[in-house]
């Protein structure tokens, strides 16, 4: 019994045989209440309100040229004959992509039972959620009319006597990222429950205690709740796994249904899939490894955690750089002129250097991390990340625009210039994104205690067998 | 304790500090017999189910039903709505398209089940439930934390309140306390209901006005969303405009500058009317010929006035909207005395090159419906002839006494290329008036053509002609050769065929004469 978890062990060491403990120091299900619990329950630190009051300013700024472009109309972007997608697509894939390690992280690391999920796991759905809202609104202000983006809906209008044309992919693509957004909220919602009843269990204060109750409804850990419950979980989770794959594929058809030459491929849903899902997990890693710092959760979100990250975000930039090669080797062996000019146009036209700031972010950065100190170095990992997101942006926007301006009439060819409500917008995407992040951090249970105290309980179990 | 008696009791519960003598409690104490009991736990424990006897869940039924209930609305409502009730191509798919219903019988499928599985969980767990007795006590609240509480309900058989609490605390349990209902108010905060009822009310404002506008009528568009695209900037003409000092909206022409295009001050040459002859005989026409022409210019369009005065003398003005079978092909007829005096000579000099580009423009825009010879059956006519049949006219053959150039001179077909007739459309706005004046050159080249003998070449053509002639001649003959060797040798095949089966027969005969034998 005396062997409960050493102090200060080195967890990044893998030894054979034996697993680096999920829950570091002496932890108790109390201190892992406290130490998640204090976040929300001490006043805001210095570094959180800064952070809230920037993003909270660019977030604003994003809503005022949302209503600005709303007012005066999509004449306000850059979007010009022949580049109709611009930066507002662009965006909305970014963010999609990036809503994809969350669920990602909950629903499949559940389903193989990957343990090490649980203290990640709320923050990355939370992020996945978040970033799906941003994504929502690039296509929703994108429609023109915004106010009437409702004729999405198959709904029998007396105004219009038609329905939507579900052969199309852009209306799949609304059933997809809505089905992802509201699956997501509830796979998140669900997971906080019982979190959301500890706070609700621990307020002194009245109105607080009624807030939490009401979000926590009545959550009292019974057993047989909590039967019924980890099976709505699992068949989530095994529900929201197929939906993550197939959310992203969706996407892709946007493009790939399509016959402008470098959208018209077959090879878009896979590596639109591992694209969304390594620039998933940078942004994962991009916001948990400042939240660990700040919010002193080093024992919970160990460098185990991070190390594992860095691994499959190793492997899905591998397969992002395969999937580069296979496009230029399609566009030669398929020798469809047309494509062959798309892919060399991307790689030496006009927007080289965006094809080749993809290339080295995307391709060259994340083998970075096949050195070990690159994976266990936190500040080395987040400037690793943030290099990933930058080139999953360029990603999209050499996609979207380099195909867009440049496709099979030569006389329609054109140059696409972003305006600064391009860029606002896509700067204040950030801001909201943020803003909710860190709304979500100073008031909801950032790490699912409930796991963690399971998990913890499954290794007091296991060295309590050992002897 | 005395008012908690008038209070029902709702059972007991015992708390645990670890995991292993909470199990081990549990299994104790459905030995025993009992069966309404629970467990609280922070977490979910592992092998509870098993110590407490509960039974598995139904809650993966109830997703699958949801879910397939997604598949069938999805694929119904698809069917419905782009099959059946509103069925349009697009994409050359067909209306029925299973392959393009997937993504979103899929999306559906997973969205229901996942409703089922997760609002199943909240019904089948009674939940949402605000109030509940057990959570009176405060030391409950470390049921979240890090305390177990195996629970025993007063409904139980077995149950009895002194021996229950005695037996909890023999099996480890340190803190037994008893579960009566709860007596703090049942009331909420009056302010939680008036933020609710003033936000509701709010709400309700956007949607009654939305509501009204609906089901009333006006004569006004309620709103101006895009205002430059209702009322547009650009002026229409005859508006004044505060941008210019003389209030005018449309602009003239900046003073000595002529647009591209527009260089026609050669009457004559614009019009096939000769303006000297017509000023003189009729200044009052001519003059206001000029000034329709002056107008034509300054608005830009090619059919305007001049158009109607100049077929006033030649055609009824509306002869092109007429039905076509009230109006037969009669070019050569005049039905009115023609005064005008049109330009009897092509002013451009007549060259090969002039020829040339006659011939093109002509087999470009005159051909397809005059044809090639002129003869007036190009693939317009043979086509309209094959599916309009009876209601179709000829084009004019321009082969006809009343087209050639002593009776219809060369400046009044310059005049009908530009301007129509009967069912033909103008083509000022194709074919340049240059090449207009090229096509009436050709069209005289052609005509002289149809009706040339040799002796109207040039002489050094002759030879090359009736080379060619005695080529054709000579193809000709052969061909006819052949087909008369052809059929002569069809003919031998078959007398010889007939006079084989003859034989074949009389053989047969024989034979049969000689098997009676």
């Amino acid at each position: 019994m005396s062997l409960a978890i050493p102090q200060g062990l080195d967890n990044t060491v893998e030894r054979p045989g034996e697993r680096a403990p999920l829950v570091l120091g002496d932890s108790t299900y109390h201190t892992i209440t406290e130490s998640v619990s204090q976040i929300a329950e001490r006043p805001p630190s210095a570094a959180w309100l800064i952070g809230f009051l920037i993003s909270a300013t660019l977030a604003s700024w994003f809503g005022i040229c949302i209503a600005y472009l709303i007012y005066t109309g999509v004449g306000v972007w850059g979007n010009m004959n022949p580049v109709f997608w611009g930066w507002p697509i662009v965006n909305f894939v970014f963010w999609v992509g990036i809503g994809h390690a969350g669920t990602l992280i909950s629903a499949i690391l559940y389903l193989f039972r990957q343990d090490w999920r649980t203290s990640i796991n709320r923050a990355a759905e939370a992020m996945t959620i978040f970033a799906v809202i941003c994504a929502g609104t690039f296509p929703g202000i994108h429609v023109g009319r915004a106010w009437l983006a409702f004729w999405l809906a198959p709904y029998p209008s007396l105004n219009l006597w038609m329905w939507p044309q579900f052969r199309s992919p852009l209306l799949w693509d609304v059933f997809a990222v809505s089905t992802y957004g509201t699956v997501s909220l509830l796979f998140w919602y669900m997971g906080m429950i019982p979190d959301l009843a500890t706070f609700r269990d621990r307020s002194r204060n009245k109105w607080r205690r009624m807030a939490y109750g009401i979000l926590a409804l009545g959550w009292s850990g019974s057993s047989r709740h909590w039967m019924r419950y980890e099976k709505a979980y699992a068949l989530l989770a095994a529900l929201a796994a197929p939906l993550v794959l197939s959310v992203h594929t969706i996407v892709s058809f946007d493009f790939a249904v399509s016959q402008v030459p470098g959208w018209h491929t077959t090879i878009f849903p896979p590596y639109f899939v591992a694209g969304a899902i390594f620039s998933g997990f940078a942004m994962v890693l991009t916001l948990m490894i400042p939240a660990r710092s700040i919010f002193s959760l080093e024992k919970l979100i160990t460098v185990r955690h991070l190390e594992n990250m860095c691994k499959i975000i190793l492997a899905t930039g591998t397969i992002v750089g395969l999937a580069y090669g296979t496009e230029f080797f399609i566009a030669w062996y398929g020798q469809v002129a047309e494509e062959k000019f798309a892919f060399i146009n991307r790689a030496l036209g006009p927007y080289w250097w965006a094809y080749w700031t993809m290339i080295t972010c995307n391709v060259i950065s994340p083998q970075l991390f096949w050195i070990k100190a690159n994976r266990t170095i936190p500040w080395r990992i987040v400037v690793i990340s943030i290099f990933v997101n930058i080139g999953m942006w360029f990603e999209r926007f050499v996609i979207v625009i380099t195909s867009l301006s440049r496709d099979y009439l030569p006389s329609a060819w054109g140059y696409f210039r972003p305006t600064w409500v391009d860029w606002s917008m896509l700067v204040g995407s950030f801001g909201l994104f943020f803003t909710l992040f860190l709304l979500f951090c100073r008031f909801m249970p950032v790490i699912n205690m409930a796991e963690v105290k399971a998990t913890l309980a499954g290794q007091l179990h296991h060295h309590h067998g050992d002897h | 304790m005395t008012d908690k008696q008038d209070k029902k009791l709702h059972g007991t519960y015992a708390e645990f500090d670890a995991v292993d003598t909470l199990l081990a409690a549990c299994a104790r104490v459905r030995d025993a017999g009992y069966t309404k009991t629970d467990a609280f736990t922070p977490f979910p424990v592992h092998g509870i189910d098993k110590a407490l006897g509960i039974k598995p869940t139904r809650l993966p039924w109830i997703a699958l039903i949801c879910g397939a209930t997604g598949t069938c609305i999805a694929v119904a409502m698809q069917v419905w709505m782009n099959t059946i009730n509103y069925p349009y191509i697009i994409s050359g798919k067909p209306f029925f398209s299973m392959p393009a219903f997937i993504p979103v019988s899929f999306e559906l499928t997973i969205l229901l089940a996942s409703f089922g599985a997760f609002f199943g969980m909240l019904v089948l767990n009674g939940l949402p439930k605000f109030s509940n007795p057990i959570f009176t006590d405060p030391r409950f609240d470390r049921a979240t934390d890090d305390k177990f509480f195996l629970y025993i309900d007063a409904a139980d058989d077995r149950y009895d309140r002194a021996g229950v609490t005695k037996f909890l605390e023999e099996l480890g349990g340190g803190y037994t306390q008893d579960v009566y209902d709860d007596d703090s108010s049942t009331s909420s905060p009056k302010a939680i209901w008036v933020v609710l009822g003033s936000v509701i009310f709010l709400s309700m404002i956007p949607l009654l006005l939305v509501a009204r506008m609906r089901v009333t009528t006006s004569s006004q568009p309620r709103f101006h969303v895009f205002f430059d695209m209702d009322f547009s900037p650009a002026k229409d003409a005859q508006m004044t405009s505060s941008l210019f000092a003389d209030g005018r909206a449309m602009r003239t022409d900046v003073p000595g500058t002529v647009a591209i295009g527009q260089f026609d001050e050669d009457l004559d040459f614009y019009t096939g009317i000769d303006f000297d002859a017509l000023t003189r005989r009729e200044p009052v026409r001519a003059a206001h010929l000029v000034r329709a022409i002056a107008d034509e210019e300054s608005d830009d369009a090619e059919t305007a006035a001049t158009d109607e005065s100049i077929e006033t003398a030649d055609e009824p003005t509306d002869a092109a909207a007429e039905p076509e079978a009230a109006e037969p092909e009669v070019t050569g007829a005049p039905e009115v005395e023609d005064d005008t005096p049109w330009l009897e000579k092509n002013p451009l000099p007549i060259t090969m090159a002039v020829l040339e580009r006659g011939r093109m423009q002509f087999d470009i825009y005159c051909a397809t419906c005059h044809g090639n010879n002129g003869r007036g059956a190009g693939l317009v006519h043979r086509r309209a002839q094959r599916i309009l049949a009876g209601a179709w006219v000829q084009p004019s053959s321009l082969h006809q006494d009343t087209l050639y150039a002593d009776v219809y001179p060369d400046g009044k077909m310059f005049s009908t290329i530009s301007n129509g007739i009967r069912k033909m459309a103008g083509y000022s706005s194709q074919i340049n008036a240059r090449d207009r004046w090229a096509v009436v050159a050709y069209v005289r080249a052609l005509q002289a053509s149809q009706n040339a003998t040799l002796d109207d070449l040039p002489v050094d053509k002759r030879d090359e002609i009736r080379k060619l002639q005695a080529e054709v001649k000579q193809r000709l003959e052969e061909q006819a050769e052949a087909e008369r060797l052809k059929a002569e040798q069809a003919a031998a095949e078959k007398a010889e065929a007939e006079a084989e089966a003859e034989a074949e027969a009389a053989n047969g005969e024989a034979q049969a004469a000689e098997s009676s034998d």
